[in-house]
């Protein structure tokens, strides 16, 4: 899991003043102030920077098949609004307050269950939605959140409590840390804590990742959550939060996995898992095209991406 | 057989090291990266080797992560466990 060679980046396209212009906005202006902004600047990004519509061209071609270059350009300003709208709405919670965004659990209780088995719980998600800012609402679940996350020197946009002066509501763990964040993750589950994955991009290491069809390709997805899961025995949720509106946002639990123990070393043991997972994402992107964040492509086989 | 040459049996069993005799591991090499090769995702392949062969649970990943180093750091820290259990 190391973090080298990887085909994206968490880079934004931003620059420092930008992010500041948005953020001074959302103070003195508004968050209303602040939506109506980025439609015209989606719209620069997406009419005069090449590089955005590239960016966002393997999903679209992929999730809008035949699809001519117009209707194509407008689904690339879609999508780049669909990112514009929740990094907004991570910096209103962040300047504004949790009053002025609303996040909604669904299956709370079904995920007490899972935690209650006193083996901690493993909840994989996507880049998908503001899947930060869904990881709030899991502190209703009254156990320690730990999110595997790399964030490279040089990001721009901040998560919401960098905003403030509040205690963030989740530990970060480094995949680029000691063993690729390994033995941390274990001795979260150990200590019965939540340990959320995203299951959509691997970290760069070939074998740590199995083959899968997504949108009539081939992509490669991480084994590790299921390996995890299967040394430990915790049970996994598959969750994915998506913005219903303006300024709302549901996290919906989309799947319950138990992965069985003693699967060994090939990836191939643990390939049905991520059959499994890449399902739903499928029918999630399905039901909410705008919201799928992967902005490189996929697709490719590894060097040519 | 001393725990050395156990792990390294266990090792080589376990994480499929076929290529790989015993003689070949040396005590003090790297487990991880250079020297035996081994990458994060086999650090959980080994909390459960550590488990299932000697009934070690490695409850503080702090201790995993120094005993990882090499075959003589493991040997050593299964040893001091076993004498304490």
């Amino acid at each position: 899991m190391s973090a080298t060679s990887k085909p994206w980046s968490s880079r934004s396209i931003g620059s420092t003043w930008q992010h500041n212009v948005f953020y001074t906005l959302i103070r003195c202006g508004g968050k209303q102030a602040a939506y109506t902004l980025l439609l015209f600047v989606v719209l620069y990004y997406t009419l005069f920077r090449p590089e955005v519509r590239n960016r966002s061209r393997p999903y679209l071609k992929r999730r809008f098949p035949g699809r001519s270059s117009l209707p194509l350009l407008r689904d690339s300003y879609l999508l780049t609004l669909g990112i514009g709208r929740t990094l907004v709405d991570r910096a209103i919670l962040g300047i504004s307050g949790p009053d002025n965004i609303n996040v909604s659990l669904e299956g709370t209780s079904m995920l007490a269950k899972l935690l209650a088995e006193g083996r901690g719980l493993i909840l994989i998600t996507a880049h998908v939605g503001c899947w930060q800012l869904a990881m709030s609402s899991l502190t209703a679940l009254d156990t320690q959140v730990n999110l595997l996350i790399h964030r490279e020197e040089g990001d721009l946009d901040r998560h919401f409590f960098e905003h403030g002066s509040d205690k963030p509501p989740y530990r970060i763990i480094d995949p680029a840390g000691y063993l690729g964040g390994t033995l941390e993750m274990l001795q979260v589950l150990k200590n019965r804590e939540l340990l959320c994955i995203m299951g959509d991009r691997s970290m760069g290491s070939e074998r740590s990742t199995v083959s899968v069809a997504f949108l009539g390709g081939s992509v490669k997805l991480p084994i590790s959550p299921y390996k995890i899961a299967s040394a430990t025995g915790a049970p996994v949720a598959v969750i994915f939060p998506h913005r219903s509106k303006s300024g709302v946002y549901e996290l919906q639990v989309a799947k319950i996995m138990r992965i069985p123990g003693n699967l060994g070393r090939s990836e191939r043991a643990y390939l049905p898992f991520a059959r499994e997972f890449i399902t739903v994402l499928e029918a999630f992107v399905a039901e909410n095209p705008y919201q799928f964040f992967n902005f490189y492509d996929m697709w490719a086989k590894q060097g040519e991406g | 057989m001393n725990t050395k040459e156990k792990l390294k049996k266990i090792l080589i069993e376990d994480l499929n090291l076929e290529e790989l005799t015993p003689e070949d591991i040396d005590d003090n090499a790297p487990l991880f990266g250079e020297g035996l090769g081994l990458d994060s995702l086999d650090a959980v392949e080994l909390v459960v080797i550590i488990q299932k062969h000697f009934g070690i649970e490695i409850k503080n990943m702090e201790e995993g992560r120094e005993a990882f180093r090499s075959v003589e750091a493991l040997a050593a820290y299964v040893d001091q466990r076993l004498a304490t259990t």
